[in-house]
């Protein structure tokens, strides 16, 4: 999928790029709402991702532009101006989703993935872990045909450990994923570890989990690579 | 002392000095006007009976049967004329009060003395009139305005405290509008109706004062808006570099450990950063209050969200809401916060087997919620400091920055919700949340 990151922070547009990249995304990048508008009036974008702070353009202008232009190109806006009415504004305009600074890479990969399936119709297809499928469609984790009960908390968990698949999430990246920046005071490591924890009893009661890893003193991972 | 108070005190109290100043002086002030009305009476009579001399002259008054003297007093003795012959060395012409023996009986009598020359020969004329009747009608005329000088005294005292009551009502407003907020934004911009100048120019300096004060504080919370800004793109910066960081394969353990802590670190300043950007964006109102659940639901989420938690750490979420509250117009997710934050706290500062109690209370007029632990409590100087940012943060309270119960308190401020402390070090801290219920 093509990407365009719209972001006057080069270090910070550089950071995305390598990280989308290693997900196999083609990335370009513009600095300026000039630029930016150029490209997006010339390429075909799948996704832009927007941050609204530019020094030259208001970005939400991008999107009007781009909605006037017939483009279906989908807006993800991240910026650290998180006033109500900016998300509000944007999502009005026409933009996908929204992501507050400072976000996860892990979670905007998972933003991305979210509205491509939506709007692109990319249907993710079954995991399979160990003894273990996991089917997005229907939100339900399978072991031999019986499901295993999780709760939407411990689904979320297996999902976004799954999307970031043999990758090291933190636990912060964890919590940020499932409780949002609402609570962002409460972080508690010990939350994600207690989910963990009840997570592996669960599966564990029908096949054993050797592919979800804990990685010490860093977090938790799932591993599809044979062991 | 009220202003009221004062006023109707001082009224009384002149009124009281008035009236004894003119009780004290009405006795003389009648008898001395009574006196000149009779002295000028006498002078009258004096000229009428001269006049009468002159024309018949005094021959008919002093003859031998009447020895020299001429003497009338009407029937009931209040008044009488005398003409005598006598032998003055100087001229006689006085008034004054002398009393006379009449059938036995001392009467005062005002009298006026007047020598007359008459063929060479000088003559007394005296007339005279008592004082007994004028005595009695004095007293008449004390009783009476004494009388109207209670009632007088009464009506303006009554009078004068329902209109000082009308008069300082304004005045009762502006204090009113005064004591009802809790912040400047919140006062009251409609001036307040009166035609005294005095409380118009108070009302409106006031007004003038809490415009100026909420600019003020509107220039802080934009500042304080827009340094979060500021500081929240490096710290973005920071953490997009080192999460790329953590993905090298070929890592070391001890290097993705210094990784993850570095992680830590830029999560809590973010954490900072975003408590202080969310207090501000409360305070200058950037939160909309247009959501209506129940709080009861809000309760049972949390309470769901922090219970595998509490399980974990052996402590008890007993849930005890019997009465529910449908709330209106306010902020969800902010209500969710303010909770959360406060049952988090508890279930984190309760020992294994230990319990969070959430229960409610319905009064008329307001509905409670108690979230109460069994946990070590707190003193009377941690608890006036509970509220204050940072001031809480314990070294071994784990990962949070200690803003959480500033942000609880900020946000039950923004929905006017008081929330009271109660805590007995070793028995457990409770927070009741007050919620004022608008019929």
């Amino acid at each position: 999928m093509n990407i365009l990151i719209v972001e006057d922070e080069k270090s910070l547009a550089g950071e995305i790029a390598e990280f989308l990249k290693s997900e196999n995304f083609l990335c370009e990048l513009a600095y300026t709402g000039t630029e930016a508008s150029e490209k997006i009036a010339v390429n075909l974008y799948d996704f832009v991702l927007l941050d609204l702070g530019l020094p030259d353009y208001d970005g939400l202008d991008l999107i009007s532009e781009a909605r006037n232009n017939n483009s279906e190109v989908s807006f993800i806006i991240i910026t650290a101006r998180g006033a109500v009415e900016d998300r509000v504004k944007g999502l009005d305009l026409g933009a996908d989703d929204y992501l507050a600074k400072p976000f996860a890479l892990p979670e905007l990969l998972s933003r991305i993935n979210a509205v491509a399936r939506r709007k692109f119709k990319i249907s993710n297809p079954d995991i399979v872990l160990g003894d273990f499928i996991i089917n997005a469609q229907s939100r339900r984790v399978l072991c031999n045909d019986n499901e295993v009960e999780l709760t939407k908390k411990e689904y979320d968990l297996i999902q976004y450990l799954v999307l970031n698949k043999n990758r090291v999430l933190t636990r912060q990246q964890l919590y940020e994923h499932i409780w949002g920046n609402i609570l962002d005071d409460q972080y508690d490591s010990n939350f994600i570890d207690v989910h963990i924890k009840n997570l592996r009893k669960k599966l564990n009661n029908h096949a054993p989990t050797p592919w979800l890893e804990t990685v010490r003193g860093v977090g938790y991972r799932i591993s599809t690579e044979e062991q | 002392m009220r202003l009221k108070t004062k006023l109707s005190l001082f009224n009384l109290l002149s009124k009281l000095i008035f009236t004894a100043l003119f009780i004290i002086l009405m006795p003389w002030i009648i008898q001395r006007i009574n006196l000149r009305h009779i002295d000028n009476e006498l002078i009258q009579k004096r000229e009428q009976v001269i006049s009468i001399i002159s024309d018949i002259g005094i021959e008919p008054f002093i003859t031998s049967d009447t020895a020299d003297a001429y003497g009338s007093y009407n029937i009931l003795k209040e008044e009488f004329v005398s003409i005598e012959m006598v032998d003055l060395d100087e001229d006689w012409n006085f008034i004054e009060v002398t009393p006379r023996l009449i059938e036995g009986e001392e009467i005062d009598y005002r009298v006026l003395y007047y020598s007359l020359m008459i063929d060479g020969q000088t003559y007394l004329l005296e007339v005279g009139k008592s004082l007994q009747s004028i005595l009695h009608t004095e007293n008449l005329i004390k009783k009476v305005m004494l009388l109207f000088l209670v009632f007088i005294i009464i009506i303006t005292f009554f009078t004068d405290t329902q209109y000082n009551l009308l008069l300082l009502r304004p005045l009762d407003k502006i204090k009113k509008k005064l004591k009802r907020i809790s912040d400047p934004s919140l006062f009251d911009r409609d001036p307040v109706k009166t035609s005294t100048s005095d409380f118009q120019r108070l009302d409106g300096a006031l007004i003038g004062l809490m415009d100026h004060i909420n600019l003020l504080f509107q220039k802080e919370k934009e500042i304080t808006i827009n340094i979060s800004h500021e500081l929240l793109t490096p710290v973005s910066i920071l953490r997009s570099k080192l999460e790329n960081l953590l993905l090298r394969e070929d890592l070391e353990e001890d290097i993705q450990n210094k990784i993850e802590e570095s992680l830590k670190t830029v999560h809590r300043l973010q954490s900072l950063v975003n408590s202080l950007l969310m207090i501000a964006r409360i305070e200058s109102h950037q939160f909309l209050r247009e959501d209506s659940f129940s709080v009861k639901e809000v309760l049972d989420e949390i309470a769901g969200e922090i219970e595998p938690v509490a399980e974990d750490a052996g402590v008890l979420i007993k849930q005890e809401m019997e009465d529910d509250l449908e709330y209106k117009d306010a902020n969800r997710s902010l209500i969710f916060s303010m909770f959360y934050n406060v049952v988090n706290n508890a279930v984190k500062n309760t020992p294994a087997k230990g319990e969070v109690r959430i229960s409610c209370n319905k009064k008329p007029g307001q509905f409670i919620i108690k979230i109460s632990d069994t946990g070590k409590g707190i003193t009377e100087e941690q608890k006036s400091k509970l509220f204050l940012r940072f001031k809480m943060r314990d070294k071994n309270s784990g990962d949070g920055t200690g803003i959480g119960l500033a942000i609880a308190k900020t946000i039950a401020d923004f929905h006017e919700i008081s929330i009271e402390v109660h805590s007995e070090p070793g028995s457990g801290t409770k927070f009741s949340f007050i919620f004022p219920l608008i019929s």
